[in-house]
C-alpha cells in the first residue's frame, strides 16, 4: 500500500477540515451578500415570527449558511469515495 | 498523547513542532514594524472618535458603516465590490512583483503568530529552552511556565476578540457592559468565537494554517514568473556545504560558502530547509535571509548566500521588473482606484426604491384618468437634512398625487410615501410605459436621483 494516494491515506482530521473550513469561508461570504440585500429584522417581521435583534439574525443566519455549505462539502466528500464493486 | 518526543498529532498530519529561532536583521525589523503598525491600527482605531461617532464602525445593528467621515448604507454595496476587486488586483500585482509579501509581512496569521511567538519566548525562553522544556517531565517549573503562557495567550486572544466585536458594535458601550458583566449573548458568543480562533490559529496551528488551510498559498505560484522576487539559496556559491575549521582555505578543500550551521532551518517558521529550493511552504518571511547574513558576517564571508532574488538572476539572466503583466496589473489597479475615488466623490447620498402596488395593475380614478399606485422608499443617507422635491415623468401630462411635491428628509431618515400617478387615457395607446421618478435636493440641486418605474395602462383593441 506504499505510495497509494487513495482516500485512506488522508488523515481523518484533514477530511474534517476539508468539510468545515471551505464551508466556513463560503458561509461568511454568503452571509455578507445575503444580509446586505435583506434585513433580518424585516424578514422575521414579514414571516410573522417574533422580533429578534439584528445581531441574533446575522449570527443565526451565518450558522444556517454554514450548516448548508458544510453539508454540501460533506456530501461531495461522501460521493467522491470509490463505489463498491 | 505522545510526549516522548516533540512529535505531536496536530490538526492536519502528525508533524514536528516548529520552534522558530528569534531573528534580528533588516527583514525582521521590517516585519516587526509591520506587526506594530497593523496591530496598532487594529487595537487602537475603534477607540478613536470622529464626528461624534466611533471612527471605524461597521454598525451591523443599525445597518450602517462608518469609516471616518464617510457613512455607507447597504445601498452602497457597489463600493465594497469595487474595493474587493482592488484588493484582489493588489494581491496579484504584489505577488507578481515580489512574491509572498502578503504572507511574510501583512497576513493576520503571520502578524498574530508573531505576537504569540513573542509571548512564548518571553515566558518559556529562547528556542533551545523551549525544546528542553517540552522534553522535560511535568515538574512545577514546567507547569508554571506552560500555564502562564496559555493564560497570557488566552487573555490576548480574548482582547483580540473583544476588539473584533468592537468594530461591529460601539466599543465603548461594549467595554462598559464587559465591566458590568452585562454583555449580550451574541456579543459574548462572537468575542469567544474570535478569541478561540485566534488562540487556535496563532498558538497551535501556526504554519499549518498556511500550508493546509490557506487558499492563497495553494494558488499563489500561478502568479509567479521568472522575474518575481523569491527568497532563494545560492546553490552555486554555497555547495558543497560543510562545517570547517577557522582559517581553513575552504575553497581549496572543495567546500562552498555554506557552513551548514542549519541556522536557516532553525529560524524558519514553517520548518523547511530553504537550501532544498523553492517550496510552497515558504511564506517569504526572509527570516533565513537575516540569520544567514548574520552568520556570513561572523565567518567573514560576503552576505547574500540566501537572499531575495529572481529565477532569472539565479540563471544569470537579466531581471525585468517592468514587464507586460506588471503593466497590465498596474493599469487595471490605477483605473479601478481612480474609478472608486471618482464615484465616491460624485456619490449622491439619496436612495429611492419604487414598489408597485400589488393589488391592482391600474384603476380608473374619479376623473376618468388611469391611475397607478406606488410605494416609494426614500432615504436621505447624508449627514445633513435636505428639502427634497419629488416628480415623475415619462407620459405627457402625467400627474403625481398623494404626496407633497416638497418635503424635508432628516439626516439618515428612511421614509415611505404612497403616491398615485395619473395619466390621461387619451394619450395612453399601449399597455405599459417606462416612467421615471426623480428626487432632487432643493438646497443642493446637484443631488438628484432618478429611478425607473413602470406604468400599466388598460389594453385597448
Amino acid at each position: 500500500m506504499k505510495n497509494n494516494d487513495s482516500e485512506q491515506d488522508i488523515p481523518k482530521i484533514q477530511k474534517i477540515i476539508a468539510v468545515f473550513w471551505p464551508s466556513f469561508l463560503t458561509a461568511g461570504l454568503a452571509t455578507i451578500f445575503f444580509f446586505t440585500a435583506f434585513d433580518p429584522q424585516l424578514m422575521m417581521q414579514l414571516a410573522g415570527y417574533t422580533e429578534i435583534s439584528r445581531m441574533a439574525g446575522y449570527t443565526v443566519g451565518f450558522f444556517l449558511f454554514w450548516a448548508l455549505t458544510a453539508s454540501t462539502c460533506a456530501l461531495t466528500c461522501y460521493f467522491r469515495r470509490p463505489c463498491p464493486r | 498523547m505522545n510526549t516522548t518526543d516533540t512529535q505531536t498529532t496536530e490538526a492536519y498530519a502528525s508533524h514536528k513542532k516548529v520552534y522558530p529561532r528569534e531573528v534580528h536583521g533588516l527583514f525582521a525589523s521590517l516585519r516587526i514594524s509591520g506587526v506594530l503598525v497593523l496591530l496598532g491600527l487594529y487595537y487602537f482605531i475603534p477607540w478613536i472618535s470622529w464626528d461624534g461617532h466611533q471612527s471605524v464602525l461597521f454598525d451591523l445593528p443599525a445597518r450602517k458603516f462608518h469609516i471616518f467621515g464617510l457613512t455607507f448604507w447597504p445601498q452602497d454595496f457597489f463600493y465594497l465590490a469595487i474595493l474587493l476587486i482592488i484588493a484582489a488586483l493588489s494581491l496579484f500585482f504584489f505577488t507578481a512583483l515580489a512574491g509572498r509579501l502578503w504572507c511574510g509581512y501583512a497576513c493576520p496569521q503571520t502578524v498574530w503568530t508573531e505576537v504569540f511567538l513573542w509571548i512564548e519566548g518571553k515566558i518559556e525562553g529562547g528556542r533551545s529552552k523551549q525544546i528542553k522544556l517540552d522534553h522535560s517531565p511535568w515538574v512545577k517549573y514546567k507547569f508554571v511556565r506552560k500555564t502562564g503562557k496559555h493564560i497570557a495567550w488566552i487573555v490576548f486572544a480574548l482582547w483580540t476578540g473583544f476588539t473584533f466585536v468592537g468594530f461591529f458594535t460601539p466599543i465603548s458601550e461594549l467595554g462598559h457592559s464587559l465591566l458590568n458583566v452585562s454583555l449580550g449573548p451574541w456579543e459574548t458568543f462572537w468575542i469567544v468565537f474570535y478569541g478561540v480562533a485566534t488562540y487556535g490559529n496563532a498558538g497551535w496551528m501556526r504554519e499549518q494554517v498556511c500550508i493546509y488551510m490557506c487558499p492563497y498559498a495553494r494558488f499563489q505560484s500561478a502568479m509567479f514568473d521568472k522575474n518575481t522576487l523569491v527568497i532563494s539559496y545560492d546553490e552555486n556559491r554555497g555547495e558543497p556545504r560543510g562545517s570547517r575549521r577557522k582559517g581553513l582555505d575552504y575553497k581549496r578543500a572543495g567546500l562552498g560558502d555554506c557552513v551548514d550551521c542549519t541556522m536557516c532551518v532553525q529560524a524558519c517558521p514553517t520548518g523547511i530547509d530553504i537550501r532544498d529550493g523553492l517550496q510552497y511552504q515558504c511564506i517569504g518571511c526572509a527570516a533565513c535571509v537575516d540569520i544567514c547574513n548574520e552568520v556570513m558576517d561572523k565567518v567573514g564571508y560576503s552576505r547574500g548566500l540566501i537572499k531575495y532574488t529572481t529565477e532569472n538572476a539565479l540563471e544569470g539572466k537579466p531581471t525585468r521588473v517592468l514587464r507586460p503583466r506588471m503593466i497590465v496589473y498596474a493599469v487595471l489597479l490605477c483605473a479601478m482606484g481612480l474609478g472608486l475615488i471618482y464615484s465616491m466623490a460624485t456619490r449622491v447620498p439619496l436612495g429611492l426604491d419604487i414598489i408597485r402596488d400589488r393589488n391592482a395593475l391600474y384603476r380608473e380614478a374619479d376623473n376618468g384618468w388611469i391611475e397607478n399606485i406606488y410605494t416609494l422608499k426614500i432615504i436621505n443617507m447624508d449627514k445633513t437634512d435636505h428639502r427634497l422635491s419629488l416628480s415623475a415623468e415619462g407620459i405627457s401630462g402625467l400627474r403625481l398625487q398623494g404626496a407633497a411635491a416638497e418635503f424635508t428628509a432628516a439626516a439618515g431618515q428612511v421614509m415611505e410615501k404612497v403616491v398615485r400617478l395619473q395619466a390621461d387615457p387619451e394619450v395612453l395607446n399601449k399597455a405599459g410605459y417606462d416612467i421615471n421618478f426623480r428626487i432632487q435636493a432643493i438646497d443642493q440641486p446637484v443631488l438628484t436621483l432618478t429611478e425607473k418605474g413602470r406604468f400599466i395602462a388598460p389594453v385597448r383593441y
